[in-house]
């Protein structure tokens, strides 16, 4: 059963950054933006962490705790303070309070993971969910080929993904003897930073393994991928079909 | 008699609140506001950001864009005052895009205020505690952002006020303190 976390934090951002720093871990998220509506999410759902700032609007954090604290059925949850304030008098009223653990901001999501590893057992989301879904979504066989289709946006995340399973995607390759690739750009819908980089890390990874490599493109980004230096001098095939041919030459 | 014993007692109580007032003054003034501005905003930028900032003796105000955007957070108790932090539009999406590990174009402007508000609230925390653990506490507010075109931040009546503008290749950030005392 996934953990439930709770972060109570007025920030947006920090509210992502804990969710991201969660993300690789099975765990059910929910947000508060304030001590109010985090004592509501807190009884509503009983999570298994809650992560709480403390200075915030309507209800700040030590508020919230204390009112968890007279709260037989919340007392007991165990909570990761965050402050923005390192002071030893403002460091000595949590701890005085009864959380578990507090952090300082600035703060990495690692320096969080590894807190609250100590509080909770964070499991990492099953092999399939974190591994072989989002692979899928970008890597498929054709036959002898490997395809990488790409049908989004190319974000740094969607970036990073697909650097983590190229990487496997070329050992199997190797391993099984083929040596042909197909990055089929067709779907992208626009040309940013990322997609160029991504472009040049798969051409580079696939020349460095000695594979052949087709890309594959609409006659615009043919065209747009010409503008910048490092993508100018790679040839675009219109469609799938002829990029195949062309590596079965 | 009683009324010109009375009249030095309070003369010399005078005397001797004022010079506490010096006293206290000279310790506000005494305060490192250079050094603890440098680290908090070195660290805030390096572990929230992963970018690098220098400090730079460039005119603060001549460098920050047209466009700006500031995050500010007050303090009050034994001294009182306000940390603010403002970067150009340009620089804020840089910001935020590296906070939140976005592309520069999917960034909007409610998430720049965000993290502009949090920032500041970062490094308004970490001048409060080095305020209290010099034995001035303090407490901090919610953090406020402006953002525009045409403003100026002035502000009077401070014992102290410091501007220090920090570097990212062609970005500058301007990180500007005032204090008083507080009470």
């Amino acid at each position: 059963m996934s953990l439930k976390i709770l972060t109570v934090d007025d920030s947006k951002t920090i509210r992502m950054i804990v969710k991201k720093a969660f993300r690789p871990y099975d765990c059910e998220f929910f947000e508060g933006e304030d001590g109010a509506k985090g004592l509501v999410l807190a009884a509503q759902e009983k999570p298994d962490l809650i992560v709480l700032d403390i200075t915030m609007p309507v209800m700040n954090g030590i508020e919230m705790l204390s009112k968890m604290k007279n709260e037989p059925g919340l007392k007991d949850i165990p909570v990761i303070m965050l402050t923005a304030e390192s002071g030893k008098d403002n460091v000595m009223q949590i701890v005085k309070m009864g959380v578990k653990d507090y952090m300082v901001k600035p703060f990495k999501g690692e320096q969080l993971i590894e807190r609250a590893k100590n509080i909770v057992k964070l499991e990492p989301k099953k092999t399939e969910e974190a591994a072989d879904e989002p692979s899928k979504k970008y890597f498929s066989l054709d036959g002898d080929i490997q395809v990488l289709v790409l049908q989004e946006k190319a974000t740094r995340q969607v970036a990073a993904q697909v650097e983590v399973y190229l990487q496997s995607k070329i050992k199997d390759m190797i391993k099984s003897g083929m040596n042909k690739f197909i990055l089929d750009l067709s779907k992208v819908p626009e040309i940013n930073m990322s997609l160029i980089k991504l472009i040049m890390l798969v051409i580079q990874n696939c020349r460095k393994a000695n594979f052949s490599i087709q890309v594959v493109g609409t006659t615009d980004l043919s065209n747009e991928l010409k503008q910048f230096q490092e993508t100018s001098e790679i040839p675009i095939d219109n469609t799938v079909e002829e990029a195949k041919t062309a590596l079965r030459q | 008699m009683k009324d010109a014993n009375d009249l030095i007692e309070n003369v010399l109580c005078l005397v001797e609140l004022t010079n506490q007032g010096e006293d206290y003054m000279n310790e506000i003034n005494s305060l490192d506001l250079k050094g603890f501005a440098i680290n908090a905003v070195n660290s805030v930028f390096d572990m929230m950001l992963s970018l690098e900032v220098e400090i730079s003796d460039a005119d603060s105000q001549a460098v920050v864009d047209v466009n700006k955007i500031v995050g500010s957070v007050s303090f009050a108790g034994d001294v009182m005052g306000s940390i603010s932090i403002q970067v150009g539009g340009d620089f804020a999406i840089l910001m935020t895009a590296a906070m939140l590990g976005m592309e520069l174009e999917e960034v909007d402007g409610e998430e720049v205020s965000d993290v502009i508000g949090e920032l500041s609230n970062m490094i308004g925390g970490d001048l409060k505690s080095r305020l209290c653990d010099s034995g001035f506490p303090c407490q901090l507010s919610i953090p406020s952002v402006t953002s525009g075109s045409d403003f100026k931040i002035e502000s009077r009546g401070w014992i102290k006020h410091e501007c220090f503008t920090f570097c990212h290749q062609q970005h500058t950030a301007m990180v500007e303190v005032f204090i008083k005392s507080g009470g």
